[in-house]
């Protein structure tokens, strides 16, 4: 393949769902109304067929002629046992776009370059395949509304900005990006802006966000400052550099690092910003499953595996986001608990896989030879969770769609009948996400309860990770139990629709029932494919600050762990929700201060309303008063001063012109009565 | 004049060789000639033409447009000698803007001059053109002040005559008097140089002021610029200078105040580039820097400039006198540029300047010509609040108004965000303390400024329409519309493309 092929098909990956977003944009609420959606459809295609070919075709080709050398690295690397980022200056295979060189003003150089390694790849294939599914479903939940054209914009309008992200060569390209799909998903989760409760969930999504973009963009000016580039090349491949900086002032790299993550937790929902994420539910379904569950919330994750050469410097840092992950995971799990919205079940079922994502990736803190894997392993999890909670996302919005927009799981039980598609490929999902054996989410969460158990066998964390691992586990036992009480309540017991789904609720048309369908498909098996069989780790440590490492075995005592977790959860669930109903009532009336903790989300809604929202509002207001009074009279002030200034000229000669002139008159001559006596 | 080179030439030879320099200007007069002559024939006695008359006139303006553009781009650069002209790549540059804007300028004319005297509105412009154009082709300061006045007169007679109402009468006297008196200080300080230096030629003046040896001399050559300086500084509507502009710019047409926003400034800063590198005996534009007595008085225009400009705007409610007021601001942007001068350690600020002003003139024209668009010939946009609902009334015209708008705010994505980007990234790596703070001012300035463009694009979209256009979508100025739309296309392709217009810019500055 040509060079120049590979460029386009390169540019070609987030060009076409921009060109559709504009082709939607301003054709949409004209022409094409209701065939919005073909656009977008086409577009994702495209995006889909070149990021595969990227991934499968010209990713191994450039490796090719370059494998002599990486090689040679790589076993000598892999002998010395202390993977060191400075060891890791092998050369990675990676395509780079040349783009466009926009700008250059002296020694500003800005240019726009696409940069593609096996993870932008991965992503990219996660991200424009979940994305077209949705698109189909999407046409289908979204039939009739009156802003169909303006969803199919901006979903498109997504997927460039999320595509670009993972493209992004640069850290000033990752922030431009970062912020453009803040705001695409702004605009969906207020997609139906009519709704006061929409309208506040995207405003509360957007502060809380800026929270955290506030720390990744003072990390990104320290990075400036430090490393004089914000290229990825030169920052993590400058290894005697890093390493010199590493040495000298540790304490910078830490503070970057800590700058960073709290980008990643904005914008990936960790504790104590999560709070945005579940409320961003009130968005179309179909923006759910694909923003706030498949792609846009694991930019974070995907920002920290990114940017690995810097977190194996700040194993402080790493220990910070183990530690927030464990905290995120567990706190959402218990929340999932009690609460009766299926979609909101599902909003902090993704809060807390989240957390075990940033968990595994925290493990590298306990050595330089487990960073690789805890990479793959995060990286593996967000991977195969894309797959699986889009799905359920889907199947949620399926059950929404047939029960007139009731998501309260109160109110309906016993669709296993009436949603048969529905019902079957829910259970799929909620399998997968519960770790049932050989489903995906089975694998990869295997892989982070492994590397976490890797990681106790650290000498100087050791009882840190020992707590973690204990966290991890009980986090994996409630997974399972929440998800399938959800399924119980929803699909199982009598059969009960609310008012609002009319007397014969109709399961998924064709067209959402094939998304449901491909998805159920890669939930089931996408993790056999690609886990146990070293495919994703394979392709995955190719990159730059990976090590690739050499395939270990099963781990079968973790396996038989973790499997047992599932079933008991399951089975929990099971007795509670099916078998003797009555017992969760009870059981609530009981333990009432923890159900209600629980029910109310730990309060951290109301703790942030006292302890933030309420004092910034005192400070605004004072801010009101200082605009009004200071910054106003010195507008006012100043506005007074031509008038002053001409005022006295006036009443010498009764006309304006000449006062004019006189200003100007008196000007110059103080100006070289000034000049003649400084100069 | 004496020709300097050993074989003395012919008198043809020194015509000929002058002649050649200018012939798009050549062009641009034999065609103001013709509607001089030939105008008054067309209309009857009492003062009434044909109906479309106007637009044949344009037509014609055009086309004599074009034809220099033609010219220009076959102009090369050659070495200044002993001749009255001079073709730089800083003449290159400024021709290439002013008969841009010259075209968009006639295309805003269209609609909005009676039949009955559009030739001679349509010559005035042209000779206004040509005007702009001789101030840097001028190798000579009588030549220069010769430029200035073929701008300035021409611009009495074109303020004059779209409307005789008393608003317009008063805004023109009041022109026409501070204008004058500029022009007795530039022509006061012109002839200083001349006492100085002893011929008006500037290659000579720049090489006498090389070697300037006495101290007498150079403090006079300090006065010289300081006065060349204030008679400029009422054309760039630098502060103390400037009172007039918001006087005028209300009192006359939308079409005439677009052109007194950009064409002054253009003409200012060509000749304050010329006179201050010649005087300071520079070779090329590329190595001038002012020097401190000068930097610091050009400082203290810029930031009053600044300040003045964006704070006042605040508070109108007259979107032209607003305009005026924005148009005093960016002059004190453009003051940056010219006080950094030609920086050697970073961003040269000539060519953040030259680049500024090319974006400045497409953004303030596309304003214009989109209000002229959005008003019509009897009613036009006078008052903000009338801006009020035109995003639901007139979609594309708000569109296009919101682009330029947002790129004299001076944010991304439009070229004005780059303008004042390079600006900055001047005075910032200038490194001395007064262009630092000549960066800071310009960014806090900015931001100032944003909050009364923003208003203007709220008052556009998120108000009520408060007159009830029932009249429907007054496309009257389709002219003015298309005008707007180049600009506001140019607006954003600068942006997306830059690089051109920067090498355009920088061309000029390492010439």
């Amino acid at each position: 393949m040509s060079e120049t092929t590979q460029q386009l098909i390169l540019w070609l990956i987030p060009v076409a769902p921009l060109l559709s977003a504009l082709i939607t944009a301003l054709a949409g609420p004209g022409a094409l109304r209701y065939k919005s959606h073909l656009p977008c459809w086409t577009a994702l295609a495209v995006s889909f067929v070149c990021s595969l070919i990227l991934l499968f075709q010209i990713l191994p080709s450039v490796s090719q002629p370059r494998t002599v050398a990486s090689e040679t690295t790589t076993s000598e690397s892999a002998e010395s046992v202390a993977i060191a980022p400075g060891v890791t200056a092998a050369v990675r295979p990676q395509v780079i776009a040349v783009g466009y060189e926009w700008f250059q003003v002296g020694t500003l150089n800005v240019r726009m370059d696409l940069r593609a390694d096996s993870m932008t790849a991965i992503m990219l294939c996660m991200v424009t395949g979940v994305s077209l599914l949705v698109s189909m479903f999407g046409s289908g939940y979204m039939h009739h509304d009156p802003g169909y054209p303006r969803f199919f914009a901006a979903v498109s309008l997504f997927v460039f900005s999320m595509c670009m992200l993972v493209l992004a060569g640069s850290f000033l390209m990752l922030f431009v990006f970062w912020e453009a799909v803040g705001l695409c998903s702004y605009l969906l989760i207020g997609f139906w802006f009519q709704k006061p409760a929409a309208a506040a969930a995207a405003k509360k999504a957007f502060v809380v966000n800026r929270i955290g973009d506030f720390g990744l963009i003072i990390g990104i000016f320290l990075i400036w400052q430090t490393f004089g580039s914000l290229s990825f090349e030169e920052v993590f491949g400058g290894t005697a550099l890093l390493n010199a900086v590493a040495e000298t002032d540790p304490g910078r790299i830490q503070l970057i690092c800590l700058c960073l993550f709290l980008g990643a937790m904005g914008k990936s929902a960790q504790f104590p910003l999560q709070v945005w994420l579940p409320d961003a539910m009130e968005g179309p379904t179909p923006v759910s499953a694909l923003i706030h569950a498949a792609t846009m919330v694991t930019a974070g994750v995907y920002l920290v595996a990114r940017c690995t050469p810097l977190f194996v410097l700040a194993p402080g840092v790493q220990l910070f986001i183990c530690a927030t992950g464990a905290i995120t995971a567990a706190i959402a799990a218990l929340t999932a608990l009690t609460q009766t919205d299926l979609k909101r079940v599902l909003a902090y079922s993704t809060v807390s896989q989240l957390g075990f994502m940033f968990m595994a990736l925290g493990c590298g803190a306990a050595g330089p030879e487990l960073v690789t894997a805890a990479v793959t392993a995060g990286m593996f999890h967000l991977f195969t969770h894309a797959y699986f909670k889009a799905l359920l996302f889907l199947a949620a919005g399926s059950v929404m769609h047939a029960m007139g927009d009731v998501i309260d799981m109160r109110r309906f039980s016993g669709l296993k009948k009436a949603l048969p598609i529905t019902h079957w490929t829910f259970l799929a999902g909620a399998a997968a996400l519960a770790g049932v054996p050989l489903l995906s989410g089975f694998w990869s969460k295997d892989d982070i309860l492994a590397v976490i158990g890797e990681a106790t066998h650290s000498a100087q964390y050791g009882t840190f990770f020992r707590v973690i691992q204990i966290v991890a586990s009980i986090t994996a036992l409630l997974t399972a139990f929440y998800t399938f009480r959800a399924y119980f309540m929803t699909f199982w017991g009598e059969e009960k629709f609310p008012e609002e789904a009319g007397h014969h609720p109709h399961d998924a048309s064709p067209v959402m029932a094939w998304p449901l369908g491909i998805l159920a498909v890669c939930a089931v098996g996408i993790g056999l494919l690609t886990g146990p069989t070293h495919l994703f780790a394979g392709t995955l440590q190719r990159i730059q600050g990976l090590t690739a490492v050499e395939t270990h075995g099963l781990h079968w005592g973790v396996m038989a762990v973790s499997s047992g977790i599932a079933i008991v959860g399951i089975g929990a669930a099971w007795f509670l929700y099916v078998l003797s109903p009555g017992i969760p009532a009870s059981l609530a009336a009981g333990m009432k201060p923890l159900y209600l903790i629980s029910n109310g989300k730990f309060f951290l809604d109301e703790i942030f309303q006292w302890i933030v929202v309420f004092p910034l509002r005192k400070l605004a207001a004072l801010a009101v008063l200082f605009d009004r009074f200071v910054i106003d009279g010195i507008v006012d002030a100043v506005g007074m001063v031509p008038r002053a200034l001409s005022v006295l000229p006036r009443q010498l000669h009764g006309g304006l012109v000449e006062s004019y002139a006189g200003v100007m008159w008196v000007s110059v001559v103080a100006a070289v009565v000034v000049v003649l006596s400084l100069f | 004049m004496e020709p300097s080179s050993i074989i003395p030439p012919t008198i043809y030879d020194v015509i000929n060789q002058a002649t050649g320099l200018i012939i798009p200007e050549i062009i641009l007069l034999a065609t103001v000639c013709l509607m001089f002559l030939a105008g008054p024939f067309l209309v009857s006695e009492t003062g009434q033409a044909p109906a479309g008359l106007r637009h044949r006139w344009g037509i014609l303006s055009l086309l004599a447009l074009s034809c220099a553009f033609v010219a220009w781009s076959n102009t090369s650069v050659v070495e200044p000698g002993a001749g009255p002209f001079r073709s730089d790549a800083l003449v290159w540059y400024v021709r290439g803007l002013s008969l841009t804007a010259g075209i968009l300028l006639t295309l805003l004319l269209w609609d909005q001059i009676d039949d009955g005297k559009a030739a001679e509105a349509h010559a005035c412009l042209l000779a206004i053109i040509a005007g702009t154009n001789f101030v840097t082709i001028a190798n000579d300061l009588v030549t220069v002040f010769l430029g200035l006045e073929l701008v300035s007169i021409p611009t009495y007679v074109l303020l004059i005559l779209p409307r005789r109402d008393w608003k317009a009468r008063e805004a023109t006297i009041k022109y026409f008097l501070l204008s004058i008196f500029s022009s007795a200080l530039v022509l006061y300080g012109l002839s200083w140089v001349f006492g100085i230096a002893g011929t008006t030629n500037l290659t000579a003046i720049a090489a006498r002021a090389a070697d300037v040896q006495f101290d007498v001399d150079r403090g006079m050559f300090r006065i010289a610029m300081l006065l060349v300086i204030a008679g400029l500084s009422f054309r760039i509507t630098a502060v103390p200078f400037h009172f007039y502009a918001p006087d005028v710019f209300q009192g006359v047409t939308s079409s005439s105040a677009a052109m007194l926003s950009f064409i002054p400034k253009l003409v200012g800063f060509s000749a304050l580039l010329r006179l201050l590198s010649v005087s300071f005996g520079a070779t090329s534009l590329a190595v001038w820097t002012p020097s401190e007595v000068v930097r610091f008085i050009l400082a203290v225009l810029a930031i009053a400039t600044m300040f003045v400009g964006n704070l006042l705007a605040l508070r109108q409610t007259n979107i032209l006198r607003l305009l005026a007021y924005s148009s005093i601001a960016h002059a004190g942007y453009m003051l940056v540029g010219l006080a950094v001068g030609a920086n050697l350690s970073g961003t040269s600020g000539i060519a953040a300047l030259l680049f500024y002003v090319a974006i400045y003139g497409v953004m303030t024209l596309g304003v214009f010509a989109l209000l002229t668009a959005a008003g019509s010939f009897t009613s036009p946009i006078k008052m903000l609040s009338e801006l009020s609902g035109l995003g639901r009334t007139q979609p594309v015209t708000a569109l296009l108004m919101a682009v330029c708008v947002f790129g004299l705010s001076g944010l991304p994505p439009t070229g004005g965000f780059l303008g004042k980007l390079n600006l900055f990234l001047a005075a910032w790596s200038d490194g001395s303390t007064t262009s630092r703070v000549l960066a800071i001012v310009l960014a806090v300035n900015a931001v100032i400024g944003a909050s009364y463009y923003l208003r203007m694009i709220g008052l556009m979209y998120l108000e009520p329409s408060s007159a009830e256009q029932s009249t429907g979508p007054a496309m009257t100025q389709p002219a003015a519309l298309v005008a707007g739309m180049f600009c506001a296309a140019a607006t954003l392709i600068v942006f997306v493309s830059p690089q051109w217009l920067w090498d355009a810019a920088t061309l000029l500055a390492k010439s």
